[in-house]
């Protein structure tokens, strides 16, 4: 369904990605796992083009990607994004922001006026009730918690009705309950509908529990692929150089550590670190 | 840090740099610029004082005012509500489809945003009294010309304010409706209006209050409202009628003000429930 061919990104002088090579097939459920700032997200983002890939290929359903207005339109239209800030428009109700996943595909001139077709409705309230807010539908966004926010992204891009979802970090701002929940739907969508999903998580535990497969990044580079079970120490070593990120259960240890490497740096080094 | 006596002056650079006669220089370049303003504008508080006994007797000829002149001022008055409220409207009209093309985040170009955003700088830099004055020259007297040039500096006023609350929004929705594929107009009816729309709305009503004050004066150069009935009982020497339109003119913009303060609290409140 993907394949993506030498595919590198550079920001000025700084190279995200570098000659990536990668092929996802039909209703498969992939999960990048990498630390913050190896270049998951420019990944996910060179896929619908959201970033301009430097250099390399992608191709969705055998098609490649161009960037002209015609294939842009294409391609977001059979890839579906979710966020980690869910992305959501606040003052829009529930199922507006539902239909907003259908605006690729329905008429433009009625749209403007917010006019919708009978049969995007009723696509967008089924892709609510899978996400189980049927009964939220007319409400206002912004009055919804973080995991229904999450699940309103997910019917939206259900209700495109997508070839591919991709998932950047959808559940880095949820709790373990909650974001088991999403994953779930994600899940979901992949065995029944036979959609890919490519998910960037820096979970562990989450890549082992949900992923048939999974991409470690470091650096802008591919580090490992792999079944789940083949998640060992040594490759986690690869996929996070700097030590494995604590698990949430103990976050205690990484604020030691923080305070502990904090006071050596000057402040102006802190601030370049936080803002890579 | 400079010592006055027992006191310390604690005006100085980090560091304690004693560069204290820097500011000294600076003080005395800053007096010398004010002393060539007050030649220039001829500041003269000996003349104001010469003068208070002319004040008093022009305040004397406006007392009391007439008060049968308030018939007469009815229809202008209503004029003037009717040119603030047609100059807000067209201004709306021109600012909306190029406020989108000023703002930094959703224009489709460099030049295009600095092409637009001087357009804007350049109808905002023209007085409206200026403007009318064009305007009245092009279509004659009346109370159009006064509304065209409402439209005209209320449309690059209001198209910077618009722009720049575009360009404070959240930019997560808007990539998140890009990658669904639609298009830039669809983008913007479905992730940039309903981020702006309580701002605008109250920029909208202050821009009202503003015109409706402007449009009190634009009679002066013959662009129709109230401040035609000022010109002209000043022209004939009619005081007390001057005085009349005085006073209705502040009693307008202070409800003009008042309500349009009450209107922006509401719409806030409604935005935040």
């Amino acid at each position: 369904m993907i394949e993506i061919r030498g595919l590198g990104k550079r920001y000025g002088d700084f190279t995200a990605l570098h000659q990536v090579d990668l092929a996802v097939g039909k209703g498969e459920f992939v999960v990048i796992l990498g630390a913050s700032g190896a270049g998951k997200s420019t990944l996910l983002r060179c896929i619908n083009q959201l970033a301009e890939p430097t250099q390399g290929e992608v191709r969705v359903d055998g098609a490649p990607v161009r960037r002209d207005r015609a294939g842009l339109r294409r391609v977001r239209r059979d890839v579906a994004m979710i966020f980690q800030h869910y992305n959501v428009v606040p003052r829009l109700s529930v199922l507006k922001n539902v239909l907003t996943g259908r605006l690729g595909s329905m008429p433009a001139l009625a749209s403007w006026f917010q006019v919708f077709p009978a049969r995007d409705i009723a696509i967008a309230r089924e892709c609510l009730r899978r996400v189980e807010l049927d009964h939220k539908a007319d409400l206002r966004t912004d009055t919804l918690s973080g995991g229904q926010k999450q699940r309103v992204g997910i019917a939206r891009a259900l209700a495109q009705r997508p070839k591919v979802i991709l998932a950047d970090e959808p559940v880095a701002s949820l709790d373990p309950k909650t974001s088991r929940k999403v994953l779930n739907y994600l899940r979901q969508a992949s065995r029944e509908d036979g959609i890919t999903v490519i998910c960037n998580l820096h979970q562990v535990d989450y890549a082992r529990e949900f992923a048939q497969r999974v991409i470690g990044v470091a650096g802008g580079r591919v580090v490992f692929e792999g079944r789940p079970d083949e998640l060992t120490d040594e490759v986690l070593q690869r996929i996070y150089p700097g030590g494995l990120e604590p698990d949430p259960g103990e976050p205690k240890e990484d604020a030691a550590l923080a305070a502990a490497h904090a006071p050596a740096l000057p402040p102006v080094q802190q601030l370049a670190l936080e803002q890579p | 840090m400079i010592a006055i006596g027992r006191y310390n002056l604690l005006i100085a650079r980090s560091g304690g740099n004693p560069g204290w006669w820097k500011y000294l220089v600076a003080a005395a370049a800053g007096l010398g610029v004010l002393w060539w303003a007050a030649i220039g504008a001829q500041v003269s508080f000996g003349e104001l004082a010469k003068g208070m006994p002319w004040i008093a007797d022009f305040l004397g000829r406006m007392l009391p005012p007439n008060w049968e002149f308030m018939g007469k001022l009815v229809k202008p008055a209503i004029e003037t509500v009717q040119i603030a409220l047609w100059g807000t409207l067209l201004a709306v009209v021109l600012a909306v489809p190029l406020c989108f093309f000023a703002a930094r985040n959703i224009s489709p170009n460099a030049a295009v945003f600095h092409a637009m955003r001087q357009v804007l700088n350049i109808t905002r830099g023209i007085n409206e009294i200026i403007l009318a004055l064009i305007f009245v020259a092009a279509v004659g007297l009346g109370p159009f010309p006064g509304v065209l040039a409402l439209a005209l500096h209320g449309a690059g006023m209001l198209g910077k304010f618009f722009a720049e609350s575009i360009e404070e929004i959240d930019q997560g929705p808007i990539e998140a409706l890009r990658s669904t594929g639609a298009g830039p107009i669809q983008t913007i009816v479905f992730g940039v209006i309903p981020q702006v729309v309580t701002a605008w709305i109250g920029v909208i009503v202050y821009r009202f209050e503003t015109n409706l004050r402007q449009a009190t004066v634009l009679g002066m150069v013959g662009a129709g409202g109230i401040g035609f009935e000022l010109v002209g009982s000043m022209k004939l020497f009619q005081y007390q009628d001057t005085a009349t339109c005085i006073l209705v003119i502040v009693v307008m913009v202070m409800t003009a003000d008042y309500l349009s303060t009450r209107l922006r609290a509401w719409i806030q409140q409604g935005a935040r429930s």
